[in-house]
């Protein structure tokens, strides 16, 4: 620790307030009403009433959309945080070669992560539409096909491309930290494998990997959090719809809180992602605090 | 010659027979369709009417044209709760062509897919005389040719696809269309030959009328024994073409990739000055628009999307300097204070990233109703800025360790307060952290979409995001404007990115595993 001097014993608090207030007002604030609401009936109109039990979730979770709902969350969580961290690997090992237009392609790469995802959903939902998209445009401009091609002819198909969206937006991040991670490699470790006669794979496996691992576990939690979190993509594209059939979970509570007035069992499945989620963000704390111990 | 080469070329050989001699190729031709209204399965009009479609397929088949029979029904019930039935009776001509039957036919098409088959072949006797070859030099050059054909064959596949598709329907669609053109007897004569097995004769302009053909995707096929030819003979050329050919591979597959990350964006400028007929209709459209129209982006600015800049400015603005004011302090004593409960906040911080406001929102609304912060931009200010504060702390703790201390205790031992000391020389050297923490809070805050939808309802409070929902009301949508809309607000996002994206990616990986 390169500490500087501090007259005080409560002076860092001082430091650290601001922050804290701040982080105390609107984030722990808010979970506490979520909690509070979670756990107490509420009216349609939204006055809060006695505590209820569990009442609320188990009127969230015997709803017919559930288990549709947990399961797109699964998939879309998995087939997002899967393929894009495997696409945005193999980008980051291309980005780290040297290469004529290396920067231009950097810079392309930035595009998807910088644009705002209700503005990327809204493109490919114009891309997609089958009576005027884009794709069909450009696929019978080149004389690819004959017809209109219908791309949502049903909702699992649109959930498909949900999925697509999400993974298209989300490799620009696993690239980069990935890259980042790459780039602290030092050049030694590869000269010594290439000494070694060590091919590519062999390379990949046992050098590479290894090394970027710490950067590759936390683009994945971070991952993770964010895509379970996502909230545009699904609810431009398809709204859900039919029938909550292509909702996630964070899709699904959005529109029982605010379009169905439904505050008690949204409130419920907050605390139900919420849990899901700590405990993925627990192990990733855990594994980040015991590296710190190890360097600190 | 190395075993490899012997099994790569043999494969792809055998797979370029397997390929030219499939049925890949499907024509469907409508011969002969008839509607016939008021018409229930079985009745009187039925049976007139299948009779008189079984006399047509009989005539062509005694012309050596197989064909087949479907019917259709479709039942309606009308307004007067009267069941309405039509049948449709199609006489339909199916056929697959091989590869083969269409290089035979020397439609157009088939010149490139010939050239194809020719490099390829000489690719593989190139690879197989520089496999038996013994002279170094020879041996080089021979591979590199033959790599460098079978390079061209497969660049050859996606044109081969494309010349047949437009030639097929440019051909078929002029003769029908008579626009002009007349098709040579010799070229009419093929076409028949190839489709018809020449059994059309006089009756060829028919059957074409309602044909529809597929060029199967299976063509696409042929890039594998092009990439087999060209591993062969890389192998057998020597280690630097090995690399030109990596290095090949690296361009084409960078700029694929490219293209379609820009695709959507391509999409949402050139959507953005079309007029609002071309964004709504497929048929015959260009490309590109047909009339580029830049009255759009006044079109939008007047329709109160310059009022939803200047409240996103404002709300990333306000927001940015908050999660900076409160940040800046924090993550300095973190980096350089040693206190209890520093380890517990840190992982708080950690932790928080996961408390995205989505889950929230119920719980913000109400936060934001006893604070009189509802539907008001600071109130979108302070929750931007509070959920960013984990990214601020993190990124700007990061770049604040990596700095030695030095300075600043020689000049806490000069007499300088710590505040000074932050002020004056740890602020300047951590300059380029700050910049990056800075934009990529504003960023964050300028893309926001979810909350600002729940607290925002007076109209001329919108942020961007939110504003261009507004284009896309339930029963019509107008693309031009909202894409317009959506360009002014991705274009100084993107380019502020661009500049930080190389100490973005670095710092937020380097919080973490440097500690």
């Amino acid at each position: 620790m390169q500490s500087v001097f501090v007259r005080h014993r409560w002076e860092p608090y001082l430091w650290i307030l601001p922050s804290v207030l701040l982080m105390l007002i609107f984030v722990i604030f808010p979970i506490g009403i979520v909690f509070r609401l979670a756990f107490s009936s509420i009216s349609r109109a939204g006055v809060v009433g006695d505590f209820a039990g569990l009442q609320n979730f188990r009127e969230a979770v015997s709803s017919a959309a559930f288990p549709q709902v947990m399961l797109n969350t699964f998939w879309w969580v998995l087939s997002v945080v899967g393929l894009s961290t495997l696409i945005g690997f193999i980008c980051a090992m291309v980005l780290n070669r040297p290469f004529f237009g290396r920067k231009i392609a950097r810079s392309i790469m930035v595009f998807p992560w910088a644009a705002s995802l209700v503005i990327q959903a809204s493109v490919w939902n114009y891309i997609i539409k089958m009576e005027y998209g884009n794709l069909n445009n450009i696929l019978l401009n080149l004389g690819w096909i004959q017809d209109a091609v219908n791309w949502r002819s049903s909702y699992q198909i649109e959930f498909v491309w949900e999925c697509f969206v999400g993974i298209v937006v989300t490799i620009p991040f696993v690239t980069f930290t990935v890259l980042s991670g790459l780039q602290s490699i030092e050049d030694a470790y590869y000269e010594a494998a290439t000494v070694d006669g060590a091919g590519f794979w062999v390379t990949l496996r046992h050098v590479t990997l290894p090394l970027v691992k710490p950067s590759l576990t936390v683009s994945t939690v971070l991952n993770i959090i964010y895509v379970f979190n996502s909230f545009p993509i699904i609810y431009t594209i398809t709204k859900g719809t039919p029938a909550n059939k292509t909702d996630t979970i964070v899709t699904y509570l959005y529109m029982l809180a605010f379009y169905d007035q439904k505050k008690g069992p949204a409130t419920a499945l907050s605390v139900i992602g919420f849990l899901i989620l700590c405990v993925v963000s627990g192990v990733y704390m855990f594994m980040t605090m015991q590296r710190e111990e190890s360097v600190v | 010659m190395k075993k490899q080469t012997v099994i790569l070329t043999f494969v792809s050989l055998v797979m370029v027979c397997v390929l030219f001699f499939l049925p890949v190729l499907t024509f469907t031709s409508q011969l002969y369709t008839k509607r016939s209204p008021n018409t229930f399965v079985g009745d009187e009009k039925y049976q007139q009417a299948r009779a008189e479609a079984e006399e047509v397929l009989k005539t062509y088949e005694d012309e050596g044209i197989r064909g087949t029979l479907d019917e259709e029904v479709i039942e309606r019930v009308n307004s007067k709760g009267v069941t309405t039935s039509l049948v449709v009776f199609t006489i339909r001509s199916d056929r697959t062509r091989t590869f083969f039957d269409l290089l035979k036919a020397g439609l157009p098409g088939s010149f490139l897919l010939g050239l194809l088959l020719v490099f390829l072949l000489c690719a593989w006797i190139m690879t197989w005389t520089a496999g038996v070859c013994d002279k170094e030099k020879a041996k080089r050059i021979l591979g590199t040719a033959a790599a460098g054909l079978a390079l061209a064959a497969m660049f050859l596949v996606p044109a081969v696809f494309q010349s047949l598709n437009l030639t097929l329907s440019r051909q078929v669609d002029l003769f029908l269309g008579n626009r002009g053109t007349v098709l040579s007897e010799t070229r009419l004569a093929r076409l028949d030959a190839f489709l018809f097995e020449g059994q059309a004769g006089d009756k060829l302009r028919d059957m074409l009328g309602a044909l529809a053909y597929t060029v199967s995707p299976f063509l696409f096929l042929f890039l594998l024994p092009g990439f087999m030819t060209l591993c062969a003979a890389a192998g057998e050329s020597g280690r630097q073409i090995r690399k030109m050919l990596l290095r090949i591979l690296l361009y084409v597959s960078v700029i694929f990739f490219s293209i379609f990350i820009l695709y959507p964006f391509f999409v949402m400028f050139i959507t953005a000055f079309r007029s609002n007929a071309e964004t709504t209709d497929m048929y015959f459209l260009s490309i590109l628009p047909q009339k580029w129209m830049f009255s759009n982006l006044k079109d939008t600015l007047d329709r109160g999307v310059l009022r939803y800049l200047i409240n996103s400015l404002c709300i990333a603005g306000g927001a940015t300097c908050i999660s900076m004011l409160c940040g800046i302090p924090a993550a300095y004593a973190m980096a350089r204070m040693d206190f209890r409960g520093r380890k517990a906040y840190l992982g708080f911080v950690i932790m928080s990233q996961m408390f995205s406001p989505v889950v929230l929102l119920v719980g913000i609304s109400r936060l934001m109703n006893t604070l009189h912060l509802n539907d008001t931009l600071p109130g979108l200010m302070f929750i931007n800025a509070a959920f960013n504060q984990a990214f601020a702390i993190w990124l700007l703790r990061g770049t604040f360790v990596s700095i030695s201390s030095e300075m600043e205790q020689a000049a806490c031992i000069d007499g300088c307060s710590v505040a000074g000391a932050l002020v004056r020389i740890l602020l300047p050297m951590a300059a380029p952290g700050i910049v990056t923490t800075l934009i990529f809070v504003f960023i964050n805050s300028w893309n926001e979409y979810t909350v600002s939808t729940v607290l925002i309802s007076t109209q001329t409070k919108r942020p961007i995001t939110v504003g261009i929902t507004q284009f896309s009301s339930f029963n019509m949508i107008e693309w031009q404007y909202l894409f317009t809309a959506a360009l002014l607000a991705t274009v100084p996002v993107v380019i502020l990115f661009m500049l930080i994206e190389k100490h973005l990616a670095a710092g937020l990986t380097a919080g973490g595993v440097k500690g």
